[in-house]
């Protein structure tokens, strides 16, 4: 089992060699969004895939663990896609004029629905928030769908962006099969 | 359950494997050796008043980012042996496409 700790750093590490990449006097802050903006669905993907797939394989349940890390590297490399797409538009004006566009507004509201689910990924926010917190982490299938949008819109095309949904969304199709455990 | 597995692995190795730079949404074919130079694209679009920040290769078509003479920041597709304009988005929304 691998530790936390040593999960944490490894999630860490694209973002140190992006941050890099980022500050070099030639960077193409543009040709980092892509790759920043990936690993982030990845990421976000393997988080919401973590609960049903343990419901199908249940020795795989110690993945549960993992589940906060993920999901809060996801809204970090998000965040980082956000920092990037801003610096390489380097005006408000240029931002503000496509923002209506479809594969705009959709990955600002993904990154925004995220923002509450890594504020209230820790214990402290578990136990105020006690019976709400499910609900809210909710969120994060909203999230999911907008990510998928942008992803297509943006990027005129859907083949990448379905390779990566497809999986995910044939995890989720499969708790509405009848539990295996239950019927046994 | 070993099948469904199985399948979920093989679309995720699947997803890893396709190059994040095949974008595809246009494609010009044509002979390379008549291909006109893709500083002789920007050069003229720069006199029609866009400002280029990268130009390069995409679907055997020259693929400009920068900003159009009505200020619209926008990603532009052009054909590299007449270097006429064939389409036009701004993130995914179609500015302008040539009639077909």
């Amino acid at each position: 089992m691998v530790p936390k700790s040593l999960l944490w750093v490894l999630l860490a590490l694209p973002a140190l060699w992006w941050a890099v990449a980022a500050v070099q006097p030639d960077a193409d802050l543009e040709a980092l969004l892509h790759p920043t903006g990936e690993l982030s669905a990845r990421l976000l993907i393997a988080a919401l895939v973590v609960t049903p797939l343990v419901r199908l394989v249940p020795r795989w349940r110690g993945l549960i663990r993992y589940r906060r890390a993920i999901g809060v590297a996801a809204f970090g490399y998000g965040l980082l896609h956000l920092v990037f797409y801003v610096i390489a538009m380097g005006s408000l004006d240029d931002m503000l004029a496509e923002l209506g566009a479809r594969g705009i507004w959709t990955g600002w509201l993904a990154l925004l629905l995220m923002l509450p689910l890594a504020l209230t990924s820790n214990q402290a926010a578990v136990r105020a928030l006690g019976r709400s917190w499910k609900p809210l982490q909710r969120l994060a299938y909203p999230a999911a769908l907008l990510t998928l949008l942008h992803w297509v819109f943006v990027h005129d095309g859907l083949t990448s962006a379905l390779l990566h949904f497809v999986p995910l969304a044939l995890l989720e199709a499969t708790r509405f099969l009848p539990s295996q455990r239950r019927f046994a | 359950m070993k099948l469904i597995i199985s399948a979920l692995a093989l679309s995720l190795a699947a997803a890893v494997a396709v190059p994040a730079s095949a974008t595809g949404v246009m494609t010009c074919q044509g002979d390379k050796a008549k291909w006109q130079s893709i500083a002789k694209l920007t050069d003229t679009i720069i006199k029609d008043g866009w400002k280029v920040r990268k130009a390069k290769v995409d679907g055997g078509c020259y693929e400009v980012y920068g900003t159009t003479p009505e200020g619209d920041r926008v990603e532009a597709y052009f054909d590299p042996i007449t270097l006429e304009k064939l389409y036009v988005s701004r993130r995914g929304e179609v500015l302008f496409q040539k009639a077909k």
